[in-house]
């Protein structure tokens, strides 16, 4: 019987890790992979104590932070389900099932899908959601961006100088991505905003070669040859659905101290409810959920 | 020994991660950076069909991403062979 099963090794997983591995807990971190979404972060200027990295640098020294920790990461392991049992809990994965008195999830999130026409057809096909890896393939070609948060600003920032021409469309009237960005981008010559508009259609024949999208009942088409889409996050939360409670976003439902509906259960990082997704509140919640879980284990105790 | 080739992106995580695997395997490969190499881009993209990084050729074979199942099982492939 575990202290602590901590799921999912992005940066909230990590830093729960590091915090278990410290206070000398029986902890088990399971993941499919080591790394987590900053794996795909191009720079990164906002981590307090760092002014500036890219995600493959900061990665590198996360890893580097898990070894001098002493941190074991047990890789490959497809988490199916958490079952209530009278002890704790048993988390259940493709591999085993371990028993444990508290579970920290921290499965982050991916990539929404646009759902419509062509996208699944053409991906890989000029159709991808990692800017920073596929994005250099575009060069000196026409690209569209779909989205209107940090994550699309930060894929027309990093292909600005890669493609010829980026048509960068939005479904709102505004942006939501932090202002530095917006200027930046706004100060791209070769960057077309197309606003209030939906996108319809991925076109193509062996690759990409348009987007359709619709503004004000009209449907326009632009003529690309690559698509990145950055539309947003979906929670990896499906292996919890009906064990425990999500908001309306499909997010795990969480107080400020990162308590899920389940007492014992705790939730952090992008999976869990607080529509602000960034690193250091991700950090900070990992840290929070294993200082609560170590709490409810105190205070268990006889 | 048949030749192994990678290619791959500066910044792509995946990308590194391939790499790192098949030096922990101990094999050796040919890194291509299609980032800059814009001749061994049309190539690879020729070849696959596809558009994505990375691309690990093993004995002519093209795997698509990282998929460590796949590349394992050419590895043991390209050994008997």
């Amino acid at each position: 019987m575990y202290d602590v099963v901590i799921i999912g090794a992005g940066i909230a997983g990590q830093t729960a890790a590091i915090y278990a591995a410290r206070k000398r807990m029986d902890y088990l971190l399971l993941t499919k992979e080591l790394g987590g979404q900053f794996l795909e972060s191009g720079e990164i200027l906002n981590y307090p104590g760092i002014v500036r990295t890219t995600g493959a640098e900061f990665s590198a020294v996360m890893r580097e932070q898990l070894e001098f920790t002493n941190v074991k990461v047990w890789e490959g392991e497809v988490i199916k389900g958490i079952k209530k049992i009278k002890a704790g809990f048993k988390v259940v994965s493709d591999k085993g099932s371990y028993e444990t008195q508290t579970v920290i999830i921290a499965t982050g999130a991916r990539p929404r899908r646009l759902s419509i026409p062509g996208e699944e057809e053409f991906r890989n096909k000029g159709v991808t959601y990692c800017s920073i890896c596929d994005g250099p393939l575009f060069s000196g070609l026409d690209i569209a961006v779909v989205g209107g948060g940090n994550s699309a600003l930060e894929a027309v920032d990093f292909t600005h100088k890669i493609a010829k021409k980026i048509y960068l469309i939005n479904m709102g009237k505004k942006f939501s991505a932090h202002e530095y960005l917006i200027e930046r981008i706004e100060s791209y010559e070769n960057v077309e905003v197309i606003t209030e508009a939906e996108t319809k259609e991925i076109l193509g024949d062996e690759f990409v070669t348009g987007l359709v999208y619709k503004k004000k009942r009209r449907k326009y088409r632009v003529d690309v040859q690559g698509v990145i889409v950055e539309i947003g996050r979906t929670a990896n939360v499906d292996f919890v659905k009906g064990f425990i409670e999500l908001d309306d976003n499909g997010h795990i439902a969480v107080d400020c101290q990162m308590n899920t509906s389940v007492p014992g259960v705790f939730a952090a990082g992008d999976c869990a409810a607080g529509r602000e997704y960034q690193y250091v509140i991700s950090a900070g919640q990992g840290c929070m959920a294993l200082l609560k879980a170590a709490r409810y284990l105190a205070n268990r105790r006889p | 020994m048949a030749k192994i080739r990678v290619y791959s992106t500066k910044m792509c995580p995946y990308c590194r991660m391939a790499k790192e695997y098949l030096e922990e395997k101990g094999v050796e490969f040919e890194e291509i950076d299609v980032s800059i190499d814009r001749e061994a881009a049309q190539e690879m993209i020729k070849k696959s069909g596809q558009m994505g990084v990375p691309q690990i050729e093993i004995n002519k074979r093209i795997i698509v991403g990282f998929d460590k199942e796949e590349i394992e099982k050419e590895l043991k492939a390209m050994k008997k062979g």
